[in-house]
């Protein structure tokens, strides 16, 4: 197979099986969750929870208090370098935008290549930093499994690939684009089936703790 | 003059006027009187110190911690199986710790008036399961009072 | 009760999982944040007291159960069963490294309720043979004397005859029509009876009507600490039975964290109907009786003092600013912890720690973390409204060596009630 042949079938067919995987899991995951369903809460009630609910999914992008962010202070810094550095090296690279665009029709600016650059290096380094603490602190170590190791490669990859590809590094330009589609379907594939499920479910969690405290009027 | 304490309010304003020192000694003889229904030999020794006049500071200081110590060591745990007559030694020392601290903010009345309320718990509680019904240990309390303040006066006269 | 068994631990388990949890368990990263906000981690280090890890035979029961893939994965043998040794094992972790305290829940970047499932991993723990000495007695006391701790009536009688001394009139007992019903806990009854007196004086000068029931006096819920629903509903219904007898209007909860959890969040939830009546802490209704006018009090405390607060009160129950509104009255240096409020940390007795022999010394270390906020404040006094965490602080004084006296706030308050007009017939 030629390294043509072979971007051609991760462009096409390989991510139309990601993509379908993809909906299918989350799909699947969402259901799994709501199938189970909640008991009503008959207590009386110091407000209703719908609203507060939703306040907590937003409130919960902060930490809770300063005392909070003094003790997790890595976690917090590195975690938040590594999601912006996602969102700005997904969402506001040009050449992701233009296939947005050839996906849905929709684009939108970009941010200039030096910049999205840099933020695609700061978010491998605090995965690195994540990554380290990870095998270094006793809570972690103990924690941590095979899971969280795969989960970790598994973003990992698309980030240094497609640093790779864009410096036109190490292999031809043509095989380093097809490694970094291929590495975001094997994101894509596995994706559901793995924590990264938190990227959607974090909004359901939030709103269910901020639902039940809200009810007692407690503003989490 | 002999002075007339027949209900709480004359016995609690009688107290509030003691000197400190009396104020210890009476608290120290109202635990005397309970100080039998505890099991702790050393909540004995603390009520002597605290019935001495000669006591010094050290000493009073320190028998108040022991006293607190032991408050603390008989409580009942939360979920335990409760002994009223256990409970009624926890009272004791809770009575003695009273008599040995200085007025006590949040705690009205002074330490000797501290000391009989727990005194009188601690009479409850021993009652409890011999079904005594709560025994008049205030009618005691007042006694000790007016003996006091009687011979107090003919000593100082 | 039915004798336990793994079997019914998984089952019991099994029933325990909703989409709440189905959703948090979906959703945590295993980012050790959890670790950072209990103390009971916090001051001994031991990594294995980060909440989500009490939670591990859980997760994977629901992954097991629930999920596709956990599925798929039992059915190639990949998965590990749940086992009585892996139980046995968890009680530690699930009763005594935990007070359900909550602080957990506040601080997961992805909202996780970590004490919520901790609350219903109990339940499996308990149906299956597996929570600590003190607690299944404290529960089979519970039901079949009245009281955790052996109070019985004849008891209750004995310290209401002598408040009555003391206090000069009499405590109505199973009147009916009265408009709040009085619960007391346990603890109160043995260890701090002058709470009855205080309630007591308080009500008689805001000239409210109450009483005490000879059938449900007790408030404490040992269902709840040791996770047995079926318990819990037997002691919550004793109280909805003597509440409706009475047809008073509102069943007042002491000064007991999770009595008040309970009786006021999950009771109605317990016996699967809501209450025709209302529920409120007692310094709910003194707030109330604040508000109204009808709490008048003299005089200050002037020294400085701080308030502790009760997790279950206030962090997982919502009663906030009510202690803290009735204690300005009568102090005039109320300082602030830094961590206060719905962030205060636990005294690390609560949730049926304190029920427990064997979590007699991780408690006295988790209350280190008390003690640092105290440090940091240097106070000449305590306040609290919790008999528990009450013990627990004068304990974890004591062991330091700190002479802080820690007082009940409804005491306090009853302290500086203003006294009767000269002239007026006691």
């Amino acid at each position: 197979m030629t390294s043509a042949e072979f971007l051609l079938w991760v462009r096409g067919p390989g991510l139309q099986i990601a993509a379908v995987i993809f909906a299918f899991g989350i799909i699947l995951r969402f259901f799994e969750i709501y199938m189970m369903g909640r008991k009503k809460n008959l207590s009386a009630k110091r407000a209703s929870g719908t609203g507060a609910g939703f306040r907590t999914i937003a409130k919960r992008f902060l930490p809770a208090d300063s005392e909070t962010m003094r003790r997790s202070t890595f976690t917090i810094v590195a975690g938040y370098i590594f999601h912006i550095g996602l969102f700005v090296t997904l969402f506001l690279f040009v050449p992701h935008i233009q296939l947005f665009d050839a996906l849905t029709g929709i684009s939108w600016p970009g941010l200039p290549m030096p910049v999205v650059d840099f933020f695609t290096v700061i978010s491998m380094i605090a995965l690195l930093a994540l990554m380290w603490q990870r095998l270094t602190k006793p809570v972690l170590r103990m924690l941590s499994t095979g899971h969280d190791h795969l989960v970790w490669t598994l973003t990992f990859l698309p980030f240094l690939t497609g640093y790779l590809a864009y410096h036109h590094l190490f292999v031809p330009y043509t095989w380093m684009l097809a490694f970094h589609i291929l590495s975001v379907e094997l994101l894509m594939i596995l994706f559901p089936f793995t924590k990264l499920m938190h990227a959607f479910t974090l909004f359901v969690s939030r709103w269910y703790t901020g639902s039940m405290a809200g009810e007692k009027g407690v503003k989490v | 003059m002999m002075v007339d304490i027949s209900n709480d309010a004359s016995f609690r304003e009688a107290l509030l006027k003691l000197e400190p020192v009396d104020a210890r000694i009476v608290g120290g003889k109202f635990v005397e009187s309970v100080v039998p229904l505890a099991d702790d030999q050393r909540l004995r020794r603390i009520v002597d110190v605290a019935s001495s006049r000669e006591a010094t500071e050290e000493e009073l200081e320190a028998n108040r911690k022991l006293a607190k110590s032991i408050m603390v060591d008989t409580y009942t745990r939360c979920g335990a199986d409760g002994d009223w007559n256990e409970q009624a030694g926890y009272f004791v020392a809770r009575a003695a710790a009273a008599c040995l601290s200085p007025s006590e903010k949040g705690k009205s009345g002074g330490p000797a008036w501290q000391a009989a309320m727990s005194s009188r718990m601690a009479r409850t509680s021993a009652a409890i399961n011999s079904g005594d019904g709560a025994e008049s240990e205030s009618g005691r309390q007042y006694h000790i009072l007016s003996d006091y303040l009687e011979t107090r006066e003919r000593e100082t006269s | 009760m039915s004798k336990p068994s793994i079997e019914r631990g998984i089952n019991a388990l099994k029933e325990q999982i909703d989409a709440p949890i189905a959703s948090y368990f979906s959703s945590c990263v295993h980012c050790g944040m959890c670790a950072d906000a209990c103390l009971f981690h916090t001051e001994t280090g031991d990594p294995r007291y980060v909440p989500i890890h009490k939670l591990e035979p859980m997760r994977r029961l629901w992954e097991q159960e629930y999920t596709l893939v956990g599925r798929l994965k039992k059915l190639v043998g990949l998965s590990k069963k749940i086992t009585a040794e892996e139980l046995e094992e968890w009680q530690e972790l699930v009763y005594n490294s935990c007070s359900l305290c909550g602080r957990c829940s506040m601080v997961c970047p992805v909202g996780n309720d970590i004490v919520y499932m901790i609350r219903k991993m109990r339940e499996g723990m308990s149906a299956a043979g597996y929570a600590p000495e003190g607690l299944i007695g404290a529960s089979t006391r519970a039901v079949e004397i009245g009281s955790p701790m052996g109070v019985t009536i004849k008891a209750v009688e004995a310290q209401v005859k002598h408040a009555e001394k003391d206090l000069g009139f009499e405590i109505p007992m199973d009147a009916e029509g009265a408009e709040y019903l009085v619960l007391m806990s346990s603890m109160e009854i043995m260890n701090y009876p002058e709470y009855l007196q205080a309630v007591a004086r308080i009500m008689n000068q805001a000239g409210k009507s109450w009483t005490i029931s000879s059938e449900a006096f007790e408030a404490t819920n040992a269902g709840i600490q040791i996770g047995a629903s079926d318990i819990a509903r037997i002691l919550v219904q004793r109280i909805v039975d003597a509440a409706e007898k009475l047809k008073v209007k509102t069943v007042i909860s002491p000064e007991c964290g999770h009595a008040y959890t309970a009786i006021r969040w999950e009771g109605a939830n317990l016996i699967g109907r809501p209450f025709d009546f209302k529920v409120q802490h007692i310094l709910e209704v003194l707030d109330e009786l604040r508000d109204q006018g009808l709490l008048k009090t003299e005089g200050s405390e002037d020294s400085r003092m701080t308030f502790h607060d009760p997790c279950q009160l206030v962090r997982r129950g919502g009663v906030v600013e009510q202690p803290r509104n009735l204690l300005k009255m009568v102090a005039s240096d109320f300082v602030e912890m830094t961590d206060h409020g719905i962030m205060n940390w636990c005294c690390g007795a609560g949730g049926g720690v304190s029920a427990n022999e064997d979590a007699h010394e991780l408690k006295l270390k988790a209350f280190n973390r008390k003690k640092k906020q105290l440090d940091e404040l240097e106070v000449d006094a305590l306040v609290t409204a919790c008999a528990n965490c009450r013990i627990a602080l004068e304990e974890g004084l004591e062991e330091n060596e700190m002479d802080i006296p820690v007082y009940g706030l409804t005491e306090m308050l009853a302290e500086h009630l203003v006294t009767e007009q000269p002239g007026k017939e006691k």
